[in-house]
């Protein structure tokens, strides 16, 4: 398999903060991987994903995406990958047609044909119905769906997901889930994410990477993972690696 | 593209927005009128002061009649006559009734002319060799003015003179008739004509303006331009706002991990917000020249230049939302923003003479105002509606309000840069 997304000795040190926020990082991501990225509070994700999809440079390192870096070539890296942020990344008073087709202008797409990929997002998400309502009236399911459609517009190479089903129901989820796993094994998509829903993480990552206090703690296979620590599941990886100490700042 | 895109979802998301809405085009609405209204007495009393005088008049003769006839036609005063004594008199201006009273003691005319007669009598028979002394009365004829004890002294000095200088052309009028008769007297058979005792030199004044313009500023031709400034300067607040929902919901993150998206969306809300001001300005125009006549304020000429007048109105547009950027990309929430740009631009406008105008403001303050932006968008509208201003004289102002958008757009760049290399 191909390396999508090559990690090479990435560090991030925030000014004025007492250690770094990722430390001596390497690691590579294969096209079609679905990468879990798990670590607690505080371990340096975001500061990474903030990194991959080149909002500010790294300390020291280099994060090459289909060979290209941000540094050289930010455009097509940024051409390469969707972005799911945790949070609803949605105008509340635009309705979910209006939402979708403003960001795939964004993304440089128009015409029928991002009027097509729009509705045909919103029916397998099991949205059509309710597209032309404003997202203010959305339950916490269905906004998620949408912000999920946001990311997956323009077809990119690399998703990365930053808690894509935090707070919704096991329907909303399943929908996502199921969707996203159609997507990496029909167009192959790879995708990268995070979450601390670790029983999902372990249903759904062909591969894991714990992080904590910036430094890679362990990568694998996911079922790899499990044996090698002579543990039942990923959970039981995870408190055996990260221990049960609270991460409180 | 995908900046006529942005543009349309900002307009989207500003008109589902009433309380946006509300604030911005109405708050400016209701503050030009409630505004101009409340001042309106102020500035007629700088420009046409109506000050309330009383005359009681105990000699109605001929100074008597000729000192009203002068204070009816300076259009200074609004005149009433009484009869009432000294005391009475007194009491009804420190009451407040009146600003002025003005008390003509009986026989004054006559007296005048008696001893303007005895003047000109002892000068002719000095003429002639005379040497018999005659008498003259030296005692001073009194005419008493009372003012109101909160009147200014630069005012009472004023009305003083003004007083002095209408008494001493009648006093030149007693003298010559005086003299007049006193010449027919010696030549009996002489047929003069009249002597003109029309005043020769004539003070001419203006209000010093370009192109013929003579506009006397008024509370519409302040309050239009001041509030309307006021209200897109406002507009940094809804702009901050939506720049930190969007930096707080996420959205900012993924318009950044979008190939060259993030300017555009945020060049898309410069342009919305820009149009809005601009909406906002023909708005208060409107106002200006159909609404407030109609409610008895004069109507706001707009002077001879539209363009102008759009470009000043752009320009301040643009000063306003690349202040409403840079407040939007330093502060850290919502309620930060809403408070520091309230703050702020209540300030610049205090200073910038939106409230209270330069011209009556101490000359320290006179000074300061002038860093305001505010003030330069008010002294561009002013040249424009008061002095017929065209493009060459508005510019060093439109320079300025530029100057402000280059570098707002510029502070805004470099934190975004100094956070991001944090």
């Amino acid at each position: 398999m191909s390396i999508l997304v090559d990690i090479q000795h990435v560090s991030k040190k925030y000014k004025d903060a007492p250690r770094a926020a990722v430390n001596d990082l390497s690691l590579t991501i294969n096209k079609g991987d679905i990468f879990g990225l798990l670590g607690p509070n505080g371990a340096g994700k975001t500061t990474f994903i903030s990194m991959l999809c080149g909002l500010f440079p790294t300390t020291s390192g280099e994060i090459y995406i289909n060979g290209l870096t941000h540094k050289t070539n930010s455009k097509a890296c940024k051409q390469v990958i969707g972005v799911v942020p945790q949070e609803i990344a949605l105008y509340p008073k635009l309705t979910a047609w209006e939402n979708l087709m403003f960001l795939g202008h964004m993304y440089g797409l128009g015409g029928s044909d991002l009027k097509e990929k729009v509705k045909e997002n919103l029916t397998i998400l099991g949205l059509e119905a309710n597209m032309h309502q404003k997202i203010i009236s959305y339950s916490g399911g269905m906004k998620r769906r949408v912000n999920l459609i946001a990311g997956l517009l323009h077809n990119p190479q690399l998703l990365i997901l930053d808690e894509p089903t935090v707070g919704v129901d096991v329907q909303s989820k399943q929908a996502i889930i199921e969707h996203l796993k159609k997507l990496n094994k029909e167009k192959g998509m790879t995708i990268l994410y995070t979450s601390h829903h670790l029983e999902e993480a372990e249903d759904f990552c062909s591969h894991i990477a714990i992080i904590d206090d910036g430094k890679l703690i362990t990568r694998g296979a996911t079922k790899e993972l499990i044996s090698s620590n002579n543990c039942n599941s990923i959970e039981e990886v995870y408190l055996k690696i990260t221990g049960v100490k609270f991460r409180d700042k | 593209m995908k900046l006529l895109y942005s543009i349309y979802k900002e307009y989207k998301v500003l008109t589902r927005d009433r309380a946006g809405l509300a604030i911005t085009f109405i708050m400016p609405t209701v503050l030009i009128l409630i505004i101009t209204l409340i001042q309106d007495t102020t500035f007629r009393s700088v420009n046409e002061a109506s000050v309330p005088l009383l005359i009681v008049d105990r000699d109605n003769d001929s100074l008597s009649i000729a000192l009203e006839k002068s204070l009816i036609n300076s259009k200074f005063f609004v005149i009433t006559k009484k009869q009432m004594t000294d005391e009475e008199t007194k009491t009804e201006i420190a009451k407040g009734t009146y600003f002025i009273g003005v008390i003509i003691p009986e026989n004054t005319s006559k007296k005048l002319r008696e001893k303007s007669g005895a003047r000109v009598t002892k000068l002719l028979n000095s003429f002639s060799g005379d040497s018999t002394e005659t008498a003259v009365d030296t005692n001073k004829l009194n005419v008493q003015l009372f003012f109101d004890p909160i009147t200014k002294k630069s005012f009472k000095t004023t009305v003083s003179n003004s007083f002095e200088r209408i008494i001493s052309q009648i006093e030149m009028q007693s003298m010559m008739s005086a003299l007049n008769e006193k010449m027919q007297e010696s030549f009996p058979l002489a047929k003069p004509s009249p002597l003109e005792i029309t005043p020769i030199v004539n003070l001419k004044e203006d209000y010093a303006s370009y192109n013929n313009s003579s506009i006397i500023p008024n509370s519409v031709q302040h309050n239009v331009p001041a509030w309307t400034l006021f209200a897109m300067f406002f507009i940094c607040i809804p702009l901050a706002g939506n720049i930190i929902k969007e930096r707080d919901d996420g959205s900012a993150f993924r318009l950044l991990t979008m190939p060259g998206s993030y300017m555009i969306v945020i060049l898309g809300k410069m342009l919305t917000y820009v149009i809005v001001s601009l909406i906002q300005f023909a708005l208060m125009l409107c106002v200006g020249v159909f609404v407030l006549p109609m409610m008895g304020m004069p109507e706001l000429n707009i002077g001879n230049s539209l363009p102008v007048l759009f470009l000043v109105a752009f320009a301040s547009g643009l000063a306003a939302t690349g202040f409403g950027l840079l407040v939007g990309t330093i502060a850290t929430s919502h309620d930060q923003a809403s408070l520091f740009g309230a703050v702020f631009v209540i300030i610049l406008a205090a200073i910038g003479g939106i409230w209270v105008p330069t011209f009556v403001m101490p000359e320290v303050m006179k000074k300061i105002s002038v860093i305001s932006p505010l003030n330069w968008g008010l002294e561009a509208f002013y040249g424009i509606f008061l002095r017929n201003f065209g493009l060459k004289e508005i510019f060093p102002e439109v320079a300025k309000l530029l100057a402000f958008f280059a570098a707002s757009l510029g502070g805004a760049y470099l934190y975004q840069k100094y956070k991001r290399l944090k």
